[in-house]
């Protein structure tokens, strides 16, 4: 006999045993990479259906606490976990199915290397389900600890090692922020539980507010530094850029989705009276990530360098919807989820792209190696361009229904200041994002570099997320029933306004 | 869902502009459907033209919700003035296309269908963000058309008017986006439909200010009105002969139009206000490149300051405020666009044929080949303003509009026409007719195709200028209504 409370965990509940089942595996050598993919798939599809399950049954807004009397509060089910879990879940998906052809290609990839995957996302996705501060850290170290080692795996290639060993230092230097600054909010309030630190800061009498602040202030301090907000951005350029493409792609389109979702939870939840405090700040952090992130991404080279630091400018996108939350609420708040889902389509597509473009060799890294691209691949360039456009959000893109929510939100909280530097920073970015569709096709390529050819499974899953770039920019309610804008944006108003029924 | 004529207009091209890009059809038979679709689509305009009513009222309306939460409309609708552009682009279409028959890719054909429905799109759009989606989309093709098929320095050309036009739309998205907030404060729900915006009556006189300065920028860079047109030169003589026809005939109108359509509905008052500054800034902007072009000597150059010069003509005639003014604007778009349309034709022809770009370097054209001569003729004659050519009409009653506004202004702009079109008897005489030894044996005469493709032009031209009151009566009730209704002037 299954519980209900059983049924709500069963989509961790498959990715934790996922993990766990392939790390057994993983010591017979007998079993191939492939094997071990289609078995992490298999898992994730598994989980993936149970979340969709627990989230078409019942009510459209809900929120349970899976076993209270033994968990007491700490994990949360809700609608809004459902939905960054589908994003997450289907980010995991995605970048298998994309990475498969580069692991396939490096031969230091192994079974284990799936089992690590597994348990970062299932370190992430109870970062989403957390509902007290020393879970939240739990899962986020799950997260970080699978993604040094996952960044470190090619280990013959001395970049990567760095990479891993910055990040490494780095993460675990702004972890500790998070542990001081849970201490600091027990000493306040005497709990970590979500919600409750919320009611007592309210309650001034018998509340140290400065220290609750300060507590509030550090844990903001490692989302920063997650996030890869100034002033904490330094590290990223070097470590996604050290990174095996599909981690720097998983990285960036999925772990800080996941990030952003237990910040949300935190922020709409418990942190009105930091949120206050912070509001004035968290301006003058966003223009310097926009100024910072733009700078890095001009000056760069490689592609995938420019990608990273551009994942920069849009991490200050989303923080321009965090400073809208106070005056908007749910518009705000789906506006970020919605930026959030148009940002991990277009990235991971252009880093999946990217990646599976340069797995047979490792020639193509700058502007210059995609001269005449367009020649060679037309649909790959087209693919890139769409990805591209999306990332600078033109219209036709999901791109642009994202920037169009949150400039939105931004002048209607009468932060217009914020909207007009963004768009800055949004023409900027049409330089080095068109840059690209330049050189690939306004110029003839002397030769013919071995790009691997459009089939397999990496280039049609790349595609179908092309289409949703495309679909997510101009549908809507013309096919009947098949999900659209309005779609996606009453499913994040819902999981906005599960966060206070619980 | 059911799609109307105009979405059928739109849409027709790009459709079958993707179809080609997927299906492998040679550029031949890619060629052949873009013909086929800018036929269809001008039979199709013309059922609009017929059956459009002789009033000021918003016509062929469709109406569909497109993003419900934020109250985004697929909303599309013509007017006597969107009418006469649309009615413009239909028959300019098919003809530049009969000029560009042999020697194209497939990918120029692509973009050719991609800009036509970007243009018709922009053209119809009653909601703010459909007309930002469809004017900033139609960058994309023009983006490609100029970089992939463009001679000279063509990638810096492509970045620099990418960069700039979408500088300007950028901003105008900001002014959008702040209106629709707006909207929404006064009213309560969400709106970007322009019928909607225009009723808003919170915003501070600064506000408005910034809005209006939002809007009119990304316009004055697309006409271009000086002082924004420093990308005009290089982009109109690197980019490839249809690329630069589609440029100077209809885009840079699009921006004109985007200033009645937009800027003078919502904000009347600061229309009203600046008008004299935009009256003196087109004859400005005529005089200055007037003379930029009398000093030219590449040829495509020089059309491309003639151009501009008489694209701050036509600001000049609709800023004037009055029937006189506007309608002059109005016919003027569409005299420059046949004749600066045709000019461009007709010069590719000839850099395509010599190689020759510069007026000194030529001459004995007219030896050669006398039937592209009558034509050159011809359109030269609309641009300078002879009397019989629907350039002098239109250019004679913006100078009657200006005199209306400002006797002043209605003197200089006077003047100034004679000056700025005298360099362009000089630049025929210099380069076509006189016999200065020059070697132009490779020139040859037109082909059937471009005399079909240039005889409408040319018979429009005349037909114009001899009755033009066939053209007058769609637009007047139009006018009227923007004189009047909009802008509150009674004269």
């Amino acid at each position: 006999m299954v519980s209900a409370d059983f049924i709500y965990l069963l989509p961790l509940f498959f990715v934790g045993l996922g993990a766990i089942v392939l790390m057994i595996v993983s010591t017979f050598k007998a079993v191939t990479i492939r094997q071990g993919a289609i078995l992490a798939l298999i898992f994730l599809v598994l989980a993936f259906i149970a979340n969709t399950f627990n989230m078409a049954s019942g009510d459209e807004v809900y929120s349970v606490y899976p076993f209270e009397e033994v968990f007491n509060k700490m994990v949360i089910v809700d609608t809004f976990s459902g939905y960054f879990s589908i994003i997450l879940i289907l980010g995991a998906i995605l970048t298998i199915l994309i990475g498969l052809h580069y692991f396939e290609r490096r031969k230091e990839f192994t079974v284990e290397f799936f089992s690590l995957f597994l348990f970062s996302v299932f370190g992430m996705m109870f970062l989403v389900h957390a509902n007290e501060l020393i879970s939240a850290f739990v899962g986020l170290e799950i997260a970080s600890l699978s993604l040094y080692v996952m960044i470190g795996f090619e280990k013959v290639i001395d970049r990567r090692i760095e990479a891993s060993y910055r990040y490494l230092v780095l993460g675990s230097l702004a972890g500790i922020f998070f542990l001081l600054g849970t201490a600091f909010i027990y000493g306040a309030t005497g709990t970590t539980t979500i919600g409750i630190i919320g009611d007592m800061s309210l309650n001034t009498f018998s509340t140290n507010q400065g220290l609750l602040i300060i507590g509030g202030t550090m844990i903001l301090i490692t989302f920063l530094f997650k996030i890869t907000a100034f002033p904490f951005q330094n590290w990223a350029l070097d470590v996604y850029d050290g990174a095996p493409l599909p981690v720097t792609a998983y990285m960036a389109a999925t772990f800080k989705a996941a990030i952003f979702g237990f910040i949300l939870r935190l922020m709409i939840v418990d942190f009105d009276l930091i949120r206050d405090f912070w509001d004035n700040a968290l301006v003058y952090v966003i223009i310097l990530t926009l100024a910072y992130g733009s700078f890095l991404a001009v000056i760069q080279r490689s592609l995938k360098r420019m990608l990273v630091a551009s994942s920069i400018v849009h991490t200050g996108y989303l923080l321009i919807g965090f400073t809208s939350i106070s005056a908007l609420g749910e518009s705000a708040a789906s506006s970020i989820i919605f930026y959030l889902i148009a940002y991990f389509l277009s990235a991971l597509g252009a880093f999946g792209l990217i990646s599976y473009i340069t797995s047979d060799d490792r020639l193509r890294v700058t502007y210059d190696d995609f001269r005449g691209f367009a020649k060679i691949r037309p649909y790959m360039a087209a693919m890139l361009s769409i990805f591209m456009l999306s990332l600078a959000g033109i219209p036709s893109t999901i791109g642009f229904i994202g920037k169009f929510y949150i400039f939105t939100g931004a002048i209607e909280s009468g932060n217009t200041v914020l909207a007009i530097v963004a768009i800055i920073a949004t023409f900027i970015s049409i330089y080095y994002y068109f840059k690209l569709i330049a050189v690939m096709y306004f110029y003839r390529s002397p030769e013919l570099t071995n790009v691997p050819p459009l089939k397999g499974i990496a280039p049609t899953v790349i595609a179908f997320i092309a289409i949703a770039i495309i679909w997510g920019g101009v549908g809507n309610t013309l096919i009947a029933y098949f999900p659209g804008v309005d779609f996606l944006i009453d499913m994040a108003k819902a999981s906005y306004n599960s966060l206070f029924i619980g | 869902m059911d799609f109307g004529i105009l979405s059928v207009i739109i849409f027709f091209p790009m459709f079958v502009a993707f179809a080609m890009l997927i299906l492998p059809v040679s550029a031949k038979n890619t060629r052949n459907a873009a013909f086929f679709t800018s036929i269809v689509i001008f039979i199709l305009v013309s059922i609009v033209y017929f059956n459009f009513e002789v009033t000021s009222n918003m016509q062929f309306q469709e109406h569909h919700m497109w993003v419900a939460a934020y109250g985004i409309h697929y909303s599309l609708g013509i007017d006597g003035f969107s009418l006469i552009i649309l009615m413009l682009i239909a028959i300019l279409i098919p003809s530049a296309y009969l000029w560009l028959w042999h020697g194209r890719t497939k990918g120029y054909w692509v973009s050719m269908l991609l800009i036509q429905s970007g243009i018709t799109g922009t053209l119809f759009s009653q909601d703010l963000i459909l007309f930002y989606f469809f004017w900033e989309g139609m960058l994309l093709p023009v983006f490609m058309i100029i970089g992939m098929f463009g001679t000279g320095d063509r990638v810096f050309s492509t970045i620099k008017i990418t960069i700039y036009t979408i500088l300007g739309s950028l901003f105008m998205l900001i002014s959008i986006l702040y209106l629709g907030v707006a909207f929404f404060h006064n009213f309560g729900f969400w709106s970007f439909e322009l019928s909607d915006i225009v009723k808003i009556n919170n915003l501070s006189r600064v506000e408005e200010l910034w809005l209006f300065a939002g809007f009119m920028l990304a316009f004055a860079i697309k006409i271009p009105l000086f002082p924004f047109h420093t990308w005009l030169l290089q982009t109109y003589s690197n980019s490839p002969t249809g690329g630069v026809f589609l440029l100077s005939s209809i885009m840079a109108k699009l921006g004109v139009y985007g200033i009645v359509r937009f800027v003078m509905p919502i904000f009347p008052e600061l229309y009203k206000e600046f008008a004299p500054l935009f009256v003196w800034l087109g004859i400005f902007g005529l005089l200055y490149f007037g003379i930029a072009a009398m000093m030219q000597v590449n040829i495509k150059k020089m059309f491309a300051y003639s151009s501009a010069s008489h694209l701050g003509f036509i600001v000049t005639g609709i800023f004037s405020l009055n029937a006189y003014g506007m309608t002059g604007a109005a016919f003027l778009i569409i005299a420059h666009a046949m004749a600066t349309g045709g000019l461009f034709l007709l010069v590719g022809k000839m850099e395509y044929e010599l190689g020759i770009k510069s007026i000194p370097a030529l001459g004995g054209i007219a030896k050669k080949a006398p039937v592209f001569t009558v034509f050159f003729g011809i359109m030269l004659l609309s641009i300078v303003g002879l009397p019989g050519t629907n350039g002098f009409i239109s250019e004679f009653l913006i100078i009657l509009g200006t005199f209306g506004f400002n006797p002043a202004a209605g003197v200089v702009s006077a003047l100034t026409v004679l000056v700025a079109a005298s360099f362009m008897f000089w630049m025929f005489q210099r380069a076509i007719l006189s016999n200065n030894g020059n070697d132009v044996s490779g020139m040859v005469d037109l082909s059937v195709k471009e005399i079909i493709g240039m005889l409408p032009l040319a018979f429009l031209i005349i037909a114009m200028g001899i009755y033009p009151d066939w053209f007058f009566y769609k637009i007047a009730p139009t006018i009227h209504h923007y004189l009047v209704d909009i802008l509150e002037i009674r004269n």
